[in-house]
């Protein structure tokens, strides 16, 4: 559960995920995720839907999304880049946005296109079990099974690594066919569970 | 550098990733130094380094396969990480702790095992649906909620059992006094009258350890493979009485009980 504390400003979060509130608390919904008009086209075309709210006012508000869990994280500047179905909330002074991600999007299943979170504050993201957050540098590549990825941010390049050979043709893969490779210097979220993504029984 | 922004969480890198330890509750590392792990396939989540995963069929791992992976009905399910780093593995957020097994031997539930060394033999258990590792070395294994030991003579409940070390020998208990007779079986079949879901457990005596999951959510079942088909294995296919499924024991207050009762 997130709890935020206001004093007249403004947070987006995903809409519905409000489980309690004290003080005065305003709800309004943000068509296209408050990214304007060519951000909501954008979201539309690209399927990266996100439906979030914006909240204002003064108190405490609770945030929760089917009790998976949450982990904070602080952006000074750099960008974050999260599925948006990982998204719970982010402070209102954040620009979020699409792009995309190529081959690795398609391995997870959650289509060809992620969210990213720029600019400075706090964005919280969602996980199955706690995220474990893993450093890449120069010297420490690090390669991420595609179910168990949730968010990466920094300077990183990312490369799909496909181990298919004719053994998982055979049924004798090694059961890790897929894979993505970060590169470069930045963190990685992943969570201690794997989706269901195409690669999961190859 | 990204730093940890203050009071975030803990960022891991290859120095300070814990040794064949746990990172937190749900995840576990395992060093690899040109050495070879046997683990469930799909559990990896992430890894440094280089490594290989290969599944067991793989011909260069013909002669391990020989020494330490004794049930080749369930390879498939099962493939060798090689190479040298520190990989991470977890199991749908389920609860991973790591054992240590010195010249013993572990009779463990298949969902629940994750990841063995090499040193370990991994065979089948008579048992269905569980897998004994002997030897000496390190094994993870997941459940639901942390696990507890305890000494035998105990019953258990069977949504609950995780597995037993060193040979007591598991059976069924019935509670009779409980289930007996046309009242019992009425009460155990519709529920009315307080079926306590508790007349069935899992009994253990003798010397040795039984480990208990805190939770009775049972993890998917991983296939153990069959048995080969010969009289005299359980689960073997081969005459094991009318529609008796070893493994399966028809739980009681299930029509076939009441038949029995009736001489139906």
């Amino acid at each position: 559960m997130l709890a935020v504390d206001m004093t007249g400003d403004a947070v987006k979060a995903k809409n519905g995920s409000m489980v309690a509130y004290d003080g005065q608390m305003a709800f309004k919904k943000l068509s296209g995720g408050g990214e304007g008009l060519r951000g909501m086209v954008t979201r539309r075309l690209t399927g990266e839907q996100m439906t979030v709210m914006e909240v204002k006012g003064h108190g405490t508000c609770w945030f929760a999304d089917r009790a998976s869990e949450i982990n904070l994280v602080g952006l000074q500047g750099e960008k974050l880049y999260v599925e948006s179905s990982n998204l719970l909330a982010t402070d209102a002074g954040l620009r979020t946005g699409t792009t995309f991600t190529g081959l690795r999007g398609a391995s997870q299943g959650n289509g060809l296109f992620t969210t990213t979170v720029e600019g400075h504050g706090q964005a919280a993201i969602m996980s199955d079990g706690p995220a474990v957050v893993l450093r890449v540098s120069a010297q420490y590549p690090l390669t991420v099974d595609p179910g168990a990825y949730i968010a990466h941010q920094g300077n990183l390049r990312q490369s799909f690594q496909s181990g298919v050979t004719f053994r998982t043709l055979l049924g004798e893969g090694g059961g890790e066919a897929f894979q993505i490779r970060f590169e470069g210097d930045g963190l990685v979220y992943v969570q201690p569970s794997e989706r269901n993504t195409i690669a999961g029984d190859v | 550098m990204y730093g940890a922004p203050g009071g975030g969480p803990t960022v891991y890198d290859p120095m300070t990733l814990p040794v064949d330890d746990n990172v937190n509750k749900y995840t576990f590392c395992v060093e690899l130094k040109g050495s070879q792990w046997f683990l469930q396939k799909g559990k990896m989540i992430a890894y440094y380094g280089s490594m290989e995963f290969n599944g067991i069929g793989h011909g260069r791992l013909d002669r391990l396969v020989r020494t330490s992976f004794h049930s080749p009905l369930h390879a498939s399910e099962w493939v060798v990480a090689e190479g040298s780093g520190k990989m991470l593995l977890a199991d749908r957020a389920f609860d991973v702790n790591s054992y240590d097994l010195e010249d013993g031997n572990l009779t463990i539930r298949s969902g629940n095992l994750l990841a063995f060394q090499p040193s370990l033999a991994l065979k089948q258990s008579i048992v269905p649906g569980f897998l004994t590792l002997i030897g000496t070395g390190k094994f993870v294994a997941a459940s639901n909620g942390p696990v507890v030991f305890m000494e035998p003579p105990i019953r258990v409940d069977p949504q609950a059992l995780v597995g037993w070390a060193d040979c007591p020998s598991p059976c069924h208990h019935y509670d009779h006094s409980y289930m007996t007779g046309l009242m019992g079986g009425l009460r155990a079949m519709t529920g009315l009258g307080g079926a306590s879901g508790e007349e069935h457990q899992f009994e253990f005596v003798g010397a040795g350890t039984v480990l208990l999951q805190s939770s009775e959510t049972l993890m998917a079942e991983q296939a153990t493979g069959a048995v080969p088909n010969e009289p005299g294995v359980p689960g073997g296919g081969a005459h094991t009485g009318p529609s008796q499924q070893a493994g399966a024991p028809r739980l009681p207050g299930q029509l076939g009980d009441l038949q029995r009762r009736f001489g139906l």
